[in-house]
């Protein structure tokens, strides 16, 4: 049985997600249906584009209950970039209420001079606290590739596990007991990538 | 901090199926295996790749996906994937392998096909190619079909049509200076920075990380691209891979005053 299981529902890059997994000799699988998502070990969403196109998707595909009760069960689930957004409990980006998961919410970037949407590129993050699971010997020196409009803040700071700055401190990391999410594509940030998800198929 | 470090981005060609160098986009000069090239990039941490099949289109060919497939199971950094790609199907296939992002020349000239994949997809998934030349008289236009066909349009309006359509990037390559190792065509990419709000790649000329440095210094270019700096090594062009140290790259920041990603 698959170690980790990565939820399709259309909308995210699966194919590079899975090549990493292979890297790491861990078995991971893509999920279609509520019955295979439910017996899943480690749930990870990916997601990117739109917020409302994704949660609209996770809808149609009617995986949208599978995954909450998945998130019920107490086992590991990850949000990756816009999947993780879709944890937060809305975006400004559209009118979609986003999954709830976690008490945080996805706001525009601040209107500034000198400040280009989106953020792209490779970025530093400071992990707090740094002996959480997933941020395992990620907390000196680690750095990630992002591409996204919009970012997360979190109402508790307790709820932020990696922040990043542009324009202003967002959350790059967030969680909230079994679940967990990223804004950076960690399957695009080389070894610091593959440490995170080796650290991710650990919990 | 508003300003992101600008990246750096080793620029690969392949024709059927071989790593490639062209100079001035002509006289191919073999190099070896491409995948091996792609894994040693990867091991090197570079911050991203673009990787272009220059014969696909000329040939009329279909892009290679076995190829692509193995370029994407050993880049774990954001790939490029540019040569032959004329439909939103091609696109769908590419992306789903686990490239990154897609590069378009020829088939971006009327637009059609930049509008539907960047609202199926996304533009930060878009790349448009502004590949230019200089005529005679030092007037600059854009060619495609790499570099056989000329649109006989300035790289200026080019670039911020191809914006309006929704390329979420533009990778601008300066075709006279290709291979050079003189350094980038800088005015060129002011230029064409100031015309439009994407992110510009540069591409065409650089020799040296100090070309990259200068490049960058000049306050408005996200990224620097370049091939044969880092596919080829000395005077006799001897096949090396070779990518700068990630203290290196740290090193080199855009002017905070006029800071882009």
């Amino acid at each position: 049985m698959a170690e980790v299981s990565i939820v399709n529902y259309g909308i995210g890059n699966t194919g590079s997600i899975c090549n990493m997994f292979r890297k790491l000799r861990i078995e991971a699988e893509v999920v279609s249906s509520p019955i295979s998502l439910s017996k899943a070990k480690r749930l990870i969403l990916p997601g990117i584009g739109a917020f409302d196109a994704c949660m609209r998707a996770l809808d149609s595909s009617g995986l949208r209950d599978p995954v909450l009760e998945y998130a019920s069960t107490q086992r590991p689930m990850l949000g990756i970039c816009v999947g993780m957004q879709m944890l937060t409990l809305d975006s400004e980006e559209g009118t979609m209420p986003g999954l709830g998961l976690i008490h945080a919410h996805t706001r525009r970037f601040p209107d500034g001079a000198g400040l280009r949407i989106p953020h792209m590129g490779w970025n530093t993050v400071e992990w707090s606290p740094t002996d959480h699971p997933l941020a395992k010997e990620l907390a000196n020196d680690s750095r990630f590739y992002f591409v996204h409009s919009f970012r997360v803040i979190c109402e508790s700071a307790e709820n932020s596990l990696a922040v990043c700055t542009y324009g202003g401190e967002f959350s790059a990391a967030i969680v909230s007991g079994n679940i967990a999410g990223v804004q950076f594509h960690p399957e695009k940030s080389h070894r610091f990538g593959l440490r995170l998800l080796g650290n991710f198929a650990s919990s | 901090m508003n300003s992101l470090r600008p990246r750096v981005i080793p620029c690969l060609q392949v024709a059927a199926g071989e790593l490639v160098k062209t100079r001035r986009f002509k006289d191919p000069l073999y190099l070896g295996d491409p995948i091996n090239a792609v894994k040693i990039f990867n091991d090197l941490d570079c911050d991203e790749l673009i990787v272009v099949d220059i014969r696909a289109t000329l040939d009329g060919r279909e892009p290679d996906y076995a190829l692509i497939e193995e370029f994407a199971s050993e880049a774990f950094m954001p790939l490029a994937y540019g040569g032959g790609i004329n439909s939103v199907e091609q696109v769908r296939r590419i992306l789903s392998i686990g490239i990154e992002k897609v590069v378009i020349s020829t088939a971006a000239a009327d637009g059609e096909l930049i509008s539907a994949a960047a609202a199926v997809f996304g533009s930060q998934s878009i790349v448009v190619s502004v590949d230019v030349r200089k005529t005679l008289l030092g007037r600059r236009e854009v060619w495609t079909r790499s570099g056989t066909r000329n649109t006989g349009i300035e790289p200026r309006a080019y670039a911020a049509q191809m914006e309006r359509y929704g390329a979420g990037e533009l990778f601008v390559q300066s075709i006279d200076l290709e291979g050079a190792r003189t350094g980038y065509d800088i005015s060129l990419m002011k230029d064409i920075s100031a015309a439009v709000k994407i992110p510009v790649i540069a591409c065409g000329g650089a020799g040296s990380l100090e070309d990259i440095n200068l490049l960058l210094q000049s306050g408005s270019i996200a990224a620097a691209a370049a091939g044969t700096m880092f596919v080829l090594h000395g005077k006799h062009k001897a096949p090396l891979i070779s990518y700068p140290r990630a203290a290196e790259i740290a090193a080199l920041r855009i002017p905070a005053k006029e800071a882009v990603i």
